[in-house]
């Protein structure tokens, strides 16, 4: 770049750099998906389908052997696979956020981080929907949660907030999957168009859905896309909302408190953005993105990191505030316990992680440095897995009465199944950059400078 | 009854392969059975056996191990009254050692499922202890022993039968010289009479009485007082005023059922207009006693016997007291005694020396107590331990002994501190009656299965003389003995069936009225008459000058220990009881183990904390064992317990805990000073149930004393402020029908644990296994929570039963996303097992944490026996699955359906949960609480009455009655 000017708003500002053209964009992209296997990717892709195998053999354990080889225990009904399941909601917020509220907005930059904020978001929601079939009791009867039509007239309970996760992450994967899949359509169509083989011309073709790139399609393509992104924003707000309801509604102390719904959904984009921005920068590496996802890019999403990270510390100070200002014993007494109980390093962890660690994107040259956004990116990913953590962990060890405090001590198969789950997460994404267009090419040649009908041409002579 | 028993016993078949009837099974049968395979061979029989007991497969797979029985036979006259699925009761007697209890056992099809009290047996009036809860377990226990085995290898009883027939004959021909019978302390008209013939038969016989928890000091010290050997029986509930010298008489001591009955008639309050006895304690350790007094003081086990002098000489018992009583405690203490002559009562307990319960008799007798608030019976039947095992093994070694009949006894393992194993080698033949093939049975040539007293007939008398019959219920699962039928044939030589050896000794025929009454009702009232007894004055002081005591000054270089029965195992004998192995310590809150207990204080000043692994050395004795502090034990003292660290017993007793026995310096010593005390480093996890004392502040239990009470009787109302309660929902208004609902005092809760184990047998709760109840899984659906209040060196220890509270509004329902658990129209919280999907929402939205999940599959691994002992009116539960208390609502259908058929409405107290049944306390009252006449409504308008997180407007259905003490104000300057 040029000039140093932030960029987005502006359209005198470059977003994709490079003097890129449309089949250059076209070229860079889609040989990412159609050249050979690299063996950095073979060899990612064996880690994470390994990590991928300890989540099925611990799940299949699990199954067979019952809750009890976890270590939860009677006060922590709840235990790593709730704060698992949470952890990736949350992470699975910015694909949406990205996709669908920067859409409305008309923030151009997100072209380029679209697709696979999006594509991440379907892979978490897989993730995070993992862990509420596995925690109960009797999988085989997972079934009563459906609201099936029956002889004997039983329902489930509509009051539960459980049932309203169901319900809400259920709607966020399937609206979720819809927006991604018809923003690739157009890119799948180019695929076709390039496919060598008979059969991949085939099988892009059911995919493309017979795209062929005509005014009336994108007309109607177009509006789709709106309609999608405007269905898909409140569900932004709505998921992770239905999800702090779990906790908000019960009524133990640290988790009965009606800050949850906001502070979740801040949380659930700081978090996702974190992760959206540590998959970005190992894949502008190795795929030599650098012109495509720029540093403007990068800085937006370290701002918008910054702000959401302010806002859970925010929420984390006010909970304190209210517990006291509420004049609850119990509330009180379990915020106390947090800063300084037996959970301490666990609360502390979050909050450095979450509050202090992002203060260093108030500075421009750090927003700027791909080593440091790398490193707090991953800091923000462990201190929002330790918010679940800790708002799980703590409030449910020491609830009213002292005679049933307990401690929570993970046992090996807790760890399996997270850390599974990340391999679960990363063998989706890879075959994702492997077969599909990591970014939206279509999208992209629209905010590049040739697409704008006013343009001067003085792009070539950078 | 004895008809229908075997009646009853026919319809079980020896495996599933006889049900099958396969050739090979045939062939076993004809090998082993012979007199019962031409039975089977007749297809008319077979098919008719087949027919008729398809429906009782559930009993298929028991027999493997059984006695031959005459004939297999179907309910072709199926036994009168009985109806499948209603259970019958069948009134017995529940004995330990002396005590006797009469009970009522309840039996589904032929297969005793759980023992309550008889509600007409004098001792019992309907209470039980968690011992007599527990027991039933131990008939079902696979690891007992099956079968008589010779040197370890396996024999029969015709064997052992030849081989007695023949000592016999020498040994009556020599009058008994080299015999020597071991047995416990007893109170039984047989065994007794037997005891006499062996006695007049052979007189050169020995038999030795051992308790390993002895009482031996009391009756010693009461033989030299009164001159007579008699017991003593305490009236609590007409004590106004208690001094407990170190006696747990509340806690796991036999015979606590009339004291937890008696001293909470004497404590329980209407309003703050009524009056209360007062408790005084002074102990070593921290007994459920000491949780209970109003006054409590530490002292060691000298400063005890000091005290007992002190207070001899400030009443002027005994004059030689010549230290001067200093302390205003004291004073306090003795004003109040002399205020209450008549009404008041010192008891001791068992570590005391004779001449402390000697001290006891004649303060009591000063204070006008005998024959008021204590009785004293010389029952005729009961033989009594009178002196220590220790002379039996100087006469083993000594060679004197050539043959020893070893009555249901340990000795191998609860005699161990005087090796005697080492002892038994010198006896060239050893015969040993007992139920488990344990340490002493690997010790013995001949050891002989004991049946269990559900399959045994007997007899016993409690100590104020009522007269009990111990009727079977069922046949021996196994090739075992009974103790009477056992005893009477070491004695005569004869085999003699039990039955008739008791019906002998009743004097009774079969169709005889009488004994058939006596069957029914369990007991025949006691003829026997207090006996006035008078203190020797002489004899005492002749006692108290023989032992000298001083309070000794132990310290962390040579402290005191203090050795206890455990409040779950007592000596050991339970110790392959799942329920009671499991089953927290009141006190101490750890289950499967027992530990080295100290204060606070003495545990900082040894660098030492929970689970640190100690080593006690005493006259060169040691002793490895984990530490658990215990707030409140007296200062540089260690309290042991007994029973624990077994080796051959079972698969629930071995390996848990520590041996205590090994180290006591000699047996019926409980106390031993000069102890040092080493750290080894290492660390041994305990499970302790419960790892917070402190109510941190909270209203939790609520307490006052009688003066704060009267002056604000309403503070228990008072105690929690709160906004004005408003619902979310429309709130149903629960105001016509049934409506259940529960109170507990906890005036009056001792925190004895039997309210946890009835609940155990009755709900079929699982036991777990230590690692799962370390991890905080443990299942019991009632729970007793202990707080530790005031001084953390002497605090006030406080206890709470705590179920399902059956929130009227109850968090648990609305998280449910399956509506698994609902409320029913008669304010019962449900749980629907077969929907329930195992999301644990609803234990986490607890505010009690009194729902359990099964974690893993706890019933699976069941043995079959063990499945025999399940309550068949309640649902045996999945892996998976929540459960939690249910106010025994099997118990409240059965009561409902009864009802119904007779046309009328459940009456008050007609049901009773399985808590409040046992509860010796009459803590726990349940019923309709729309009926304003029924004990639970009347109690909740109590001012004492107080709901648990009632500012969470969950309205619980269960209430507490705040807990009420009762300081002597004189006290009050007292530090």
């Amino acid at each position: 770049m040029s000039k140093e000017v932030d960029a987005g708003y502006d359209y005198q500002v470059p977003l994709i750099t490079g003097n890129q053209t449309f089949s250059s964009i076209t070229d860079k992209i889609s040989s990412i998906v159609e050249s050979k296997t690299s063996k950095e990717w073979a060899l990612l892709f064996g880690l994470a389908s390994s990590l991928m195998m300890v989540l099925l053999g611990s799940i299949g354990y699990l199954i067979w052997e019952g809750i009890g080889i976890w270590g939860v225990n009677n006060p922590v009904g709840w235990g790593w696979a709730i704060v698992n399941f949470v952890f990736w909601v949350g992470i699975g917020h910015a694909g949406t956020l990205i996709s669908a509220v920067l859409f409305l907005f008309r923030q151009k930059w997100r072209t380029s981080i679209n697709r696979f904020a999006e594509a991440m978001t379907i892979f978490a929601v897989i993730c995070a929907l993992v862990f509420p079939g596995i925690h109960v009791g009797r999988v085989w009867a997972v079934y009563y949660f459906f609201p099936i039509p029956n002889q004997m007239d039983m329902w489930p309970n509509f009051r539960s907030p459980l049932l309203w996760d169901f319900f809400a992450v259920g709607t966020y994967f399937t609206v979720s999957l819809l927006f991604w899949y018809t923003g690739l359509v157009p890119d799948l169509a180019t695929l076709r168009d390039r496919a060598k083989t008979a059969i991949r011309k085939k099988v892009l073709a059911i995919f493309a859905l017979g795209w062929r790139g005509g005014n009336k399609q994108w007309k109607h393509y177009e509006l789709a896309y709106l309609l999608l992104a405007g269905l898909s924003t409140p569900l932004v707000l709505s998921v992770h909302s239905v999800v702090s309801t779990d906790f908000a509604t019960a009524v133990i102390p640290g988790w009965h408190t009606t800050i949850f719904p906001p502070y979740f959904v801040a949380g659930a984009i700081f978090s996702g953005f974190a992760m959206v921005m540590t998959l970005a920068l190992i894949a502008r590496r190795i795929y030599h993105l650098e012109h495509i996802l720029t540093l403007t890019h990068l800085d937006n999403m370290n701002k918008i990191i910054l702000t959401t990270g302010m806002m859970v510390g925010y929420a984390y100070s006010m909970e304190f505030f209210i517990a006291w200002y509420s004049g609850n014993p119990y509330e009180s007494f379990i915020f106390v316990q947090r800063a300084f109980g037996q959970y301490a390093w666990a609360y502390w962890t979050m909050i450095t992680c979450n509050v202090f660690i992002p203060q260093i994107f108030w500075s421009r040259k750090m927003r700027r440095s791909i080593p440091v956004m790398f490193v707090v990116s991953i800091f923000v990913n462990i201190g929002m897995w330790f918010e679940r953590f800790v708002i799980i962990a703590t409030s449910l060890s020491q609830d009213f009465l002292p005679s049933s405090w307990d401690y929570f001590s993970p046992t090996i198969w807790d760890v399996s199944l997270l850390v599974g789950s990340f391999g679960l997460f990363f063998t989706l994404f890879l075959l994702f950059i492997r077969h599909l267009p990591m970014v939206a090419m279509a999208e992209i040649k629209g905010v590049l400078p040739q697409a704008d009908p006013h343009h001067a041409h003085e792009g070539e002579t950078h | 009854m004895r008809e229908n028993m075997k009646e009853n016993q026919k319809q079980y078949w020896r495996s599933l392969d006889e049900r099958a009837d396969t050739p090979e099974f045939r062939e076993i049968v004809e090998r082993e059975f012979p007199e019962g395979a031409s039975e089977l061979k007749n297809p008319v029989t077979r098919r008719n056996f087949l027919g008729l007991m398809g429906a009782s497969i559930a009993f298929a797979g028991l027999a493997s191990c059984r006695r031959p029985v005459e004939k297999i036979v179907p309910f072709v006259k199926a036994p009168e009254n009985m109806i499948p699925g209603v259970p019958k009761y069948y009134a017995t007697t529940f004995t330990q050692g002396r005590h006797a209890l009469g009970v009522l056992v309840e039996s589904h099809e032929g297969r005793p499922t759980k023992i309550e009290g008889n509600p007409e047996h004098p001792e019992s009036l309907g209470k039980t202890n968690i011992f007599t809860q527990a027991d039933v377990l131990n008939m079902y226990d696979p690891d007992r022993a099956q079968e008589v085995s010779l040197d370890g290898v396996q024999s029969t009883w015709q064997a052992f039968g030849s081989f007695w027939k023949e000592q016999h004959a020498a040994f009556k021909k020599d009058k008994g010289r080299g015999l020597a019978i071991l047995s416990g302390e007893f109170a039984s008209p047989s065994l007794k009479k037997l005891y006499d013939q062996l006695k007049k038969e052979m007189p050169l016989a020995a038999w030795h009485v051992n308790e390993p928890v002895s009482e031996m000091n009391m009756h010693k010290g009461l033989k030299a007082a009164t001159g007579k050997s008699v017991q003593a029986y305490p009236h609590y509930e007409k004590a106004r005023v208690v001094l407990s010298i170190d006696h747990d008489f509340l806690g796991a001591t036999p015979g606590n059922v009339s004291a937890n009955r008696g001293f909470a008639e004497g404590r329980r309050t209407e309003d703050e207009h009524d009056t209360m006895n007062r408790l005084y304690m002074v102990e070593t350790s921290f007994s459920v006693t000491g949780g209970m007094a109003d006054h409590r003081k530490r002292l060691t086990q000298g400063g005890l016997e000091v005290f007992t002098r002190q207070l001899a000489a400030a009443l002027g018992v005994i004059d030689d007291g010549a230290e001067a009583v200093e302390s205003k405690w004291m004073h306090a203490l003795v004003n109040d005694l002399k205020k209450n002559k008549g009404a008041s009562l010192v008891v001791a307990g068992l570590r005391q020396g004779a001449a402390t319960h000697a001290l006891v008799f004649a303060i009591n007798e000063v204070l006008g107590n005998n024959g008021v608030t204590v009785d004293y019976y010389d029952n005729p039947d009961v033989v009594l331990q009178s002196e220590s095992i220790q002379a039996l093994a100087d006469k083993m070694k000594a060679g004197e002994v050539k043959t020893l009949v070893i009555l249901d006894r340990n000795p191998v393992y609860t005699a161990s501190s005087i090796d005697f194993a080492g002892a038994l080698g010198k006896v060239e033949h050893v015969i040993a009656l007992s139920s488990y093939w344990d340490e002493t049975g690997h010790a013995a040539n001949w050891h002989i299965p004991m049946s269990h007293f559900l399959e045994s007939w007997g007899d016993a008398t409690d100590v104020r003389g009522n007269r009990s019959v111990i009727q079977p219920l069922i046949q021996p699962l196994y090739n075992t003995v009974s103790m009477t039928a056992f005893v009477n044939f070491i004695v005569t030589g004869n085999e003699v069936k039990d039955s008739d050896v008791v019906k002998q000794t009743w004097g009774a025929k079969d169709n005889d009225k009488n004994w058939r009454r006596i069957l029914y009702k369990g007991y025949s009232a006691s003829t026997l008459k207090p006996v006035k007894v008078r203190a020797r004055s002489g004899a005492i002081a002749g006692l108290v000058k023989a032992s000298s005591v001083s309070a000794g000054k132990p310290s962390t270089s040579a402290m005191d220990v203090v050795i206890q029965p455990s409040s779950s195992l007592y000596d050991g004998r339970y110790a392959n009881n799942g329920w009671l192995m499991e089953v927290p310590d009141p006190v101490t809150h750890l289950s499967w183990d027992n530990a080295a207990l100290m204060s606070t204080a003495t545990a900082e000043k040894l660098g030492v904390g929970n689970e640190d692994v100690i080593t006690l050395s005493a006259g060169g004795k040691e002793l490895e064992i984990a530490v658990s502090v215990l707030p409140g034990v007296a200062d540089n003292v260690i309290a042991l317990e007994l029973g624990y660290g077994r080796q051959k017993v079972g698969r629930i007793a071995n390996g848990s805990g520590f041996d205590v026995y090994g180290f006591m310096s000699a047996p019926e010593v409980y106390s031993l000073s000069g102890v040092s005390v080493s750290k080894t480093g290492r660390s041994y996890p305990l499970a302790n149930t419960q790892d917070h004392n402190s109510m941190e502040g909270r209203p939790i239990i609520l307490e006052a004393d009688l003066e704060e009470y009267r002056k604000e009787p309403e503070f228990a109302k008072e105690a929690v402020e709160h906004p004005p309660l408003v619902s979310l929902w429309d709130e149903r208004k629960y105001d016509h029908g049934y409506q259940w609902g529960m109170t507990i005092d906890l005036s009056t809760c001792s925190g004895c644990n039997t309210c946890v184990v009835a609940c155990q047998a009755e709900n079929n709760i699982p036991i777990i296994g230590k690692e799962e109840v370390k991890k905080g899984r443990e299942m019991h659906w009632i729970r007793l929570d202990r707080y530790f209040k005031g001084d953390p060196d002497n605090p006030d220890m406080l206890f709470q039963p705590l179920g399902c509270q059956h929130c009227e509004n109850a968090p648990c329902e609305q998280v449910c996303p399956v509506q698994a658990t609902l409320h029913d129209e008669e304010g019962l919280n449900v749980m629907t097992y077969n929907r329930c999907v195992g999301t644990r929402y609803c234990a986490n939205n607890c505010p009690y944490k009194v729902r359990r999940f099964n974690f893993f599959n706890f019933t699976n691994s069941y043995p079959e026996t063990i499945k025999m002992v399940q309550n068949p009116d309640v649902t045996v539960r999945f892996r998976g699955v929540m459960e939690k208390c249910t106010y025994c609502t099997q118990r409240i259908q059965e009561a409902k359906i009864n009802a119904k058929n007779e046309g009328r409405i459940v009456a008050d107290g007609e049901i009773q949960t399985a808590c409040q049944q046992a509860c010796p306390a009459d803590s726990i009252v349940f019923g309709n609480i729309l009926d304003p006449e029924s004990r639970v409504a009347k109690l909740k308008k109590q001012n004492r009455e107080y709901k648990l997180l009632v500012e969470l407007n969950i309205k619980p259905r269960t209430s507490f009655l705040a807990r009420i003490k009762n300081p002597n104000p004189e006290m009050e300057t007292v530090a």
